[in-house]
């Protein structure tokens, strides 16, 4: 009951991107006038330049700040590479990436099970299931800044949750000690972006054909054998998506730090992207600043590019593929 | 949501520390996903020297006009009404920008050596003006006060002190001076039958009588990290007066070595041994309305804050302000070589003057109002307590007529002043303070790892 027509990944000319490809052109000529193949370079200008000037110019100036020294007074002066000498033997900096690896890390397992249970069943077609999921949509209406916040009201030891509850919380001073700080990070995280996730399962799940359950059902499976041997293999592109949008999101994860433990207590929880801050725009370090912000941009990206090809996401192979 | 509008009041009663970095009112702070391209698009703007969107301090200051540049707050209505008067008579036109709130030390760094660049700017002295006159961008103000020696007499001279670099000076006051103060709950000490500390030993004791039943002593936000740091300001002071500071921000690294060093660093560390500030002060915040609610609601019975804790709990605890909030000088330490009226805290803000200005002649006549009678009743009306030699004439119009005399008498009768640490050094130094200063509330840091966390700090 696995998909059926998996070879091709394999295959070193890649028969089935290629019929795809075929198949996609021959739509598109079914469909559109005649003798239109594909659009050209020139509908790309706009995002390119948009791209260019406000993504790869400003990269390029930060790489050549992450060799000087500059407070922001003056001109920045030529350092060679002593922002990255001392960036190699900064402990903080080799504890942020760590910590920011485990946020994102804790992120991934604590929102990808919620979101996918939460977002197949969204995807059925129970009593009050649309109420209840628009409930489940609220956090992602709120930003992370006011999230931020309201959990840091909710959680305060005396007047918040903790003081009602002290048998689960203990003397409630979450933010008082590196594990409690992280998983406070962490689920506050959770809170605010499983919905997002919610919401893509929900539609990936909608989209899965419902023959596929109901030949199921005809071989006699369950609800839970239906769930593992059908909606979650088809759901498999969807996980890669959600997770990718996840790390990506989680490496760069700010607001909540910033407002809910300063990454503190001491530099328990400072994460490489309020490093970067730190030292950019209160330290007025924008040369140390750069070259976190470049270890960042590489780290993330190299993430994503494993993340991608390990997946198989850049054949973007369809979830309804095989059917 | 009571967190959250006391917050807000808090940026607007409390001007003096733009660089703390926990407000919410930071908020609306960058999505998760944009944050990275946010700072590499302001890196770059940085690096093109245009001022990250710094439009309101535009206008190149060459057409019979000065800017003045000014943090962007409540506080904003008596600066307008200066420079109204100012203009009435000055043929030199005076333009007043204003950048709000907690950007403005960012925006200043970034606005101060170009074209672009006020005449007048205000800032809070020390270590926020120190690297600008290392790069030679500042006007001294000797020649000014040469010629109208008020400049500097009319003022008092321990907050006078605080934009004085390397001999020269540099700013002048331009606000009200906010002393940091042990605050007490009357009603819980009244029914501990105690009374407000004079000594240590007196504190260490009430602290044990509170604790026995069963009140946490002193409340404390250290999730916003400054608060603890008050806590060191005074004990180095009590015990070694304000020389050693003085030396250690100078440069002398081994000052913070001293004997009178780990003798503070002990006292502090016997204090939260003994439990006086709780378990859960980390997870407390000031600037959330945590510790003032629990110094209000009773179960704290102090707090050492800063003298806008009166305007804090005037605004989210009417009642309790009115009737119950008491207030006194940190108690002093037997055998500590530091004055017991000596005080710590934002000595007050200034104005200080870029060298490039076309017009120092109007900028001197500028200044002087800042002495003036007028300035002195628009401040004190709007809860500020200027630190002029004339303020007392007019102490009756404050907000709060006995707690600003009580405050100036105390700013007067102060041998020493102390600027805030993490503004007497320049804003590079910041961060690690803070994080020193958590550490050593946490015991992830010891008094030797705390004096060489001080010690790796950089000097002006």
């Amino acid at each position: 009951m696995t998909r059926s027509p998996t070879p091709d990944r394999a295959g070193p000319t890649r028969p089935g991107r290629a019929d795809r490809t075929r198949a996609d052109r021959a739509a598109r000529t079914r469909s559109g006038p005649a003798g239109l193949t594909r659009p050209g370079l020139v509908w790309a200008l706009p995002a390119t330049a948009f791209f260019t000037v406000f993504a790869l110019v400003p990269l390029a100036l930060v790489a050549v700040l992450s060799f000087t020294t500059w407070n922001g007074i003056g001109a920045p002066r030529a350092a060679g590479l002593a922002n990255w000498t001392a960036l190699l033997h900064d402990p903080v900096m080799l504890k942020s990436l760590w910590l920011s690896a485990l946020l994102t890390a804790l992120g991934v397992l604590l929102q990808t099970p919620i979101s996918l249970l939460l977002g197949v069943w969204a995807a059925g077609h129970q009593r009050n299931r649309a109420i209840l999921s628009a409930i489940y949509f609220v956090p992602l209406l709120l930003s992370a800044t006011a999230v931020s916040v309201l959990w840091r009201a909710l959680l305060d030891p005396n007047f918040g949750l903790p003081a009602q509850a002290p048998w689960l919380f203990g003397d409630g001073n979450l933010l008082g000690s590196r594990d409690g700080a992280i998983g406070v990070l962490a689920f506050v995280g959770a809170w605010q972006w499983t919905p997002l996730h919610t919401l893509i399962y929900q539609g990936s799940a909608r989209a899965i054909p419902q023959v596929l359950h109901q030949a199921a059902a005809i071989d006699g499976a369950g609800r839970l054998r239906q769930f593992w041997h059908v909606t979650l293999p088809q759901l498999r592109t969807t996980m890669v998506t959600s997770t990718v949008l996840m790390v990506v999101g989680g490496l760069t994860t700010f607001d909540t730090v910033l407002i809910l433990t300063q990454g503190g207590p001491g530099t328990e929880t400072t994460i490489s992207a309020y490093y970067m801050y730190q030292q950019g725009f209160k330290s007025f370090d924008f040369g140390g600043a750069s070259a976190i912000a470049l270890v960042l941009v590489v780290v993330a990206t190299l993430v994503s590019l494993a993340m991608v090809r390990l997946s198989g996401y850049d054949a973007m192979r369809a979830g309804a593929e095989g059917i | 949501m009571r967190h959250v509008s006391t917050a807000l009041h808090r940026r607007a009663s409390r001007p003096s520390r733009p660089s703390r970095p926990s407000r919410p009112s930071r908020a609306p702070g960058p999505s998760r996903t944009s944050l990275a391209a946010t700072a590499v698009v302001c890196a770059a703007a940085l690096s093109l020297v245009t001022g990250c969107g710094s439009g309101s301090a535009g206008g190149a200051s060459g057409s019979g006009v000065i800017h003045v540049l000014v943090y962007g707050d409540a506080g904003n209505t008596v600066e307008k009404r200066i420079v109204d008067t100012f203009n009435k008579t000055s043929k030199v036109r005076a333009v007043l920008d204003t950048i709000p709130g907690a950007d403005y030390q960012t925006k200043l760094q970034t606005v101060i050596n170009n074209p672009q660049a006020p005449d007048v700017f205000f800032n809070w002295g020390g270590g926020s003006i120190a690297p600008f006159v290392k790069a030679g961008l500042l006007m001294p103000l000797d020649d000014m006060i040469a010629k109208d020696p008020a400049l500097k007499a009319d003022f008092l001279p321990s907050v006078f002190n605080t934009a004085v670099v390397d001999g020269k000076s540099y700013g002048v006051p331009m606000r009200g001076t906010q002393p940091v103060l042990l605050f007490d709950n009357k009603k819980v000490l009244a029914d501990a039958g105690l009374t407000p500390p004079t000594t240590w030993d007196q504190l260490l004791d009430e602290i044990r009588t509170l604790k026995a039943k069963g009140i946490t002593p002193i409340a404390l936000g250290g999730g916003d990290q400054w608060p603890e740091l008050m806590w060191f300001e005074y004990l180095f002071d009590r015990e070694a007066g304000p020389g050693l500071f003085q030396k250690a921000v100078g440069g002398d690294k081994s000052a913070w070595n001293s004997p009178e060093s780990t003798k503070a660093l002990g006292l502090l560390k016997q204090l939260i041994d003994a439990g006086a500030f709780g378990t859960t002060y980390d997870s407390v915040k000031f600037t959330d309305g945590g510790s003032p609610a629990l110094l209000a609601k009773g179960k704290a019975a102090f707090e050492l804050m800063g003298s806008w804790e009166y305007a804090t709990q005037q605004s989210a605890n009417p009642d309790f302000a009115k009737d119950q909030l008491g207030y006194g000088a940190f108690p002093g330490v037997a055998d500590g070589q530091g004055d017991p009226n000596d005080l710590v805290g934002n000595t007050n803000n200034f104005y200080s003057v870029r060298s490039t200005t076309k017009y120092p002649d109007a900028v001197a006549q500028f200044l002087k109002l800042m002495y003036s009678d007028e300035f002195v009743k628009a401040q004190l009306a709007i809860g500020n307590l200027p630190t002029t030699t004339n303020t007392p004439d007019f102490l009756s119009g404050s907000a709060s007529p006995a707690y600003s005399q009580y405050q100036y008498d105390l700013v007067k009768r102060a041998p020493s002043f102390q600027l805030s640490w993490d503004q007497a050094y320049p804003p590079s130094a910041m961060t690690p303070i803070h994080q020193a200063v958590q550490r050593f509330f946490d015991g992830q840091l010891d008094a030797n790892g705390f004096i060489q966390a001080m010690q790796a700090l950089p000097t002006p």
